[in-house]
């Protein structure tokens, strides 16, 4: 597990990763590396809990849009919760809003997923 | 991918636009500094997608630049890297105060990041460069690349609303610190002091003056002062008086009975005008007489804190009348200073005087002298008067020991500055004296007089340099103390006594030549003194020699004796640059025996250490594996990776002198590459093989 990744578990079939740091080129493809490996497995839903993660770049963003991409494909859906309003902001900026969406909690986005 | 997830350059402009409206913003809500450049710092390094950054700020308005804020970097590999704005890409930043972005591997500071590419923007208070912001590596898909024109005008808008901010905050910060200190000040004075309005009210008042007027502030702020001070006509017409005629006034010794109080007090009332002099009120000052302040602030210059406190607790043990009583005398004396004094400018020797009186009253009070007097550069302590204890003797002996002891380390100071040593020497004798207050109606002191207290000043008179001498009466007081050992010395003849003085010489231990501090203590000498105009022959290439000679020294075997003796010369084989660049070996090896001797350095091996420093004169002459070993350390860069670099900045260096074309530049280093070798095993070696590829490479380009 890189130092960006902080924590997986997983709760009523989704997979959660808790990250911690900046959600750049390798925070991104550490969460990718993640998320590709447990597809193979067949599972398809994911949850990021961002609440150590206080800053984010476009390329971070941009690795987020593959996944959801992929997850596309198998009809699968990934979802955030615990945004700092910044990443929020640019989660918004970016158009990642549009193809995922921002939980306020864990329970909620459980639920919704 | 599918079109409608790319993130296209729309939504990169919105996003560079938000964050710098956020920061815009966001600026006048921070409060302090580091938290403002870690936020803009932040923002900088997301908007822009690099990898890490750090903020650097100007370190007390010398040229050098401190981490104030960084993200993502690693921090431990800059430790110990000096940052200056006149060195490196921070000089043309410095220059031309443009954002510029670079390849980082060209830079001999910043290299340290280990990052590739750089984008650098000055932080500006009006047009005076405070700071930069360095951000490192822009990241993509495809890996990490160069910052472009776009990366460095956003990054000079964002610095440039960092300016604006960091100023502001300054402003306030200095504004607070001004009022935070006037409170204090006016917090801390044991006078009282307060302020009234034009309309007779009490708008400010200190502790001292709360206690005074025995009333709660809350009581006394926003009151008129003829309500506070009610059944105080005397008070309240001088105010009055002072209102109107707008002149200070005074009285001396009044009463003031406030709440039940009964205060004696001399008090001073002054017109309080603003900056065009006009009147906005009065401003009352009043120092109380009712307790022992005043013979504290007496006291205090010539007593320890401690004799205070116990003659205030209890003032039986003064006796400032004369009487009669048993008592230590210490006189010390600066030997030759008379004729060393001449040698310097008025200002250096007062100041001199000023630092060896501090470090002297400091041991003194410490062991409860009273500091009788200074006569020029003498110094004459009482151990038992105003106070006695059974310790009188032995604190004497003790603080002349610590005198000594401490001016040896005050004068390794004074040596590596090229400044010229102090030596005292000490005499202490204990009798009968007649203390009390002593003097004319105008000016009475406290002092000691008699026989005892001429026959201290004789023994310091016939103390040698470096020697403490006591009599007798002191030695029979310490001897049984283990702590103390005594010498025998022949007895001496003094003016006024019949028969030959017995005396003694109390011994004292030097402490033995340490390494680290003497490396330490160069090293120091060396940052504030080496030539600022110099970009070669820096502390850093004197770092680097140290280095590179202990690497070698160990790969060759060297003991740890020889490796320790190999760094110190290390550390001085270019302090002659100081001086006389031209002969910088030469001065440099004077300038070692000197510091080498006052450091008690064994005398064996001073030729050691300045043969070494001699052997790196151009062209080196070793005549042993350690001379060797540091002209190897010298000049290991003209085989080892960075070699561009250090040829830049000695060509720099070289052209303060004279204008050196590229072209003489390439054919200076033709020659001195073709003629040199190394001469340990390890460099050759190790080094051999790159020094021939950049021989290669110079050649090449001669031939082009």
């Amino acid at each position: 597990m890189s130092g960006f990744i902080k924590s997986t578990k997983e709760a009523n079939q989704i997979v959660i990763i808790e990250t911690d740091g900046y959600l750049n080129n390798e925070g991104g493809e550490a969460i990718s590396a993640i998320c590709y490996d447990k597809m193979k497995s067949g599972q398809n839903k994911f949850l990021i809990n961002m609440a150590g993660t206080k800053v984010v770049n476009s390329i971070g963003v941009s690795i987020l849009i593959e996944i959801i991409e992929k997850l596309q494909e198998v009809d699968g859906k990934i979802g955030y919760y615990n945004l700092a309003p910044i990443v929020s902001k640019t989660f918004n900026i970016m158009g990642l809003t549009k193809y995922s969406t921002v939980f306020a909690t864990e329970e909620e986005a459980v639920s919704a997923l | 991918m599918s079109k409608q997830f790319n993130i296209n350059e729309l939504q990169l402009k919105y996003l560079e636009l938000e964050t710098l409206l956020d920061i815009t913003n966001e600026l006048n809500s921070f409060e302090n500094v580091s938290v403002l450049l870690q936020e803009i710092l932040i923002k900088s390094c997301a908007v822009l997608n690099a990898s890490s950054g750090m903020i650097l700020m100007q370190h007390n308005n010398s040229d050098l630049f401190q981490i104030e804020a960084e993200f993502n970097i690693d921090v431990e590999a800059l430790k110990g890297v000096i940052f200056n704005k006149k060195r490196g890409f921070f000089n043309e930043v410095y220059q031309n105060r443009k954002a510029i972005h670079v390849q980082i591997s060209a830079d001999p500071f910043l290299s340290k990041t280990n990052c590739t590419y750089g984008l650098i923007a000055p932080l500006l208070d009006k047009k005076e460069l405070v700071g930069v912001i360095v951000l490192f590596d822009k990241e993509s898909r495809a890996g990490i690349s160069s910052f472009d024109e776009s990366d460095t005008n956003m990054l000079s808008a964002i610095a440039t609303q960092a300016g604006v901010a960091y100023n502001n905050i300054k402003l306030i910060e200095s504004i607070k610190e001004a009022k935070t200190f006037n409170d204090n000040v006016m917090q801390s004075i044991v006078t009282g002091v307060f302020t009234t309005n034009l309309m007779g009210e009490i708008n400010h008042v200190n502790r001292a003056a709360v206690s005074i007027i025995n009333l709660e502030r809350e009581m006394v702020i926003g009151n008129h002062y003829e309500y506070v001070f009610e059944s105080n006509e005397i008070i309240n017409e001088l105010i009055s008086k002072c209102e109107i005629e707008l002149q200070t006034l005074s009285e001396t010794q009044i009463q003031i009975d406030c709440n039940g109080k009964s205060t004696s007090v001399n008090i001073s009332v002054s017109p309080l005008l603003n900056d065009n002099n006009e009147p906005i009120g009065s401003v009352v000052a009043m120092e109380d007489l009712s307790n022992l302040d005043k013979l504290k602030s007496t006291f205090k210059k010539y007593v320890s804190k401690q004799i205070v406190d116990q003659l205030l607790e209890n003032d039986e043990m003064l006796n400032l009348g004369g009487q009669e009583q048993e008592a230590t005398i210490l006189f010390s004396d600066i030997r030759g200073f008379t004729s060393m004094s001449e040698t310097m400018p008025p200002n250096e020797v007062v100041e001199t005087l000023n630092d060896y009186f501090n470090l002297m009253i400091e041991i003194i009070f410490k062991y409860n002298g009273t500091l009788d007097k200074i006569i020029g550069d003498a110094l004459m302590v009482i151990y038992g008067a105003p106070i006695s204890t059974e310790k009188d003797t032995e604190n004497a002996v003790l603080t002349a020991i610590e005198m000594q002891e401490r001016l040896i380390e005050f004068n390794q100071q004074r040596i590596i500055h090229s400044k010229l040593p102090i030596t005292i020497g000490i005499g202490i004798n204990r009798g009968k004296v007649i203390s009390g207050n002593i003097g004319s109606r105008q000016q009475m002191n406290f002092t000691v007089i008699g026989d005892s207290v001429n026959l201290a000043s004789r023994l310091c008179s016939a103390a040698k340099s470096d020697e403490i001498i006591v009599s007798e009466a002191v030695w029979k007081l310490v001897k049984n103390n283990k702590a103390f050992k005594g010498r025998k010395l022949n007895p001496i003849k003094v003016k006024g006594k019949a028969k030959p003085i017995e005396i003694k010489e109390i011994l004292y231990q030097r402490p033995s030549f340490n390494y680290e501090v003497a490396y330490n203590m160069i090293e120091t000498f060396l940052i504030n003194q080496l030539p600022k105009e110099y970009t070669y022959h820096t502390i850093h290439h004197i770092r680097d020699v140290v280095i590179q000679s202990e690497r070698i020294a160990k790969k060759e075997k060297i003991n740890k004796e020889d490796i320790a003796d190999l760094k110190l010369a290390a550390w001085l084989h270019d302090v002659g640059y100081i001086w006389e660049p031209s002969r910088h070996e030469a001065r440099g090896a004077e300038y070692a025996t000197t510091v080498l001797n006052a450091m008690d350095f064994p005398a064996q091996k001073i030729n050691k250490i300045t043969g070494m420093i001699l052997a790196t004169k151009i062209p080196q002459s070793p005549k042993n594996i350690l001379e060797q070993i540091i002209c190897d350390a010298d000049l290991d860069y003209l085989g080892r990776e960075g070699y561009a670099e250090n040829s830049i900045l000695l060509l720099h260096e070289l052209r303060l002198k004279k204008e050196v074309s590229e072209l003489e530049w390439l054919k200076i280093q033709d020659s001195f590459l073709s003629k040199h070798s190394y001469f340990t095993k390890t460099s050759n070696t190790t080094r051999n093989k790159l020094k021939a590829e950049v021989l290669a490479s110079i050649k090449n380009k001669l031939k082009k």
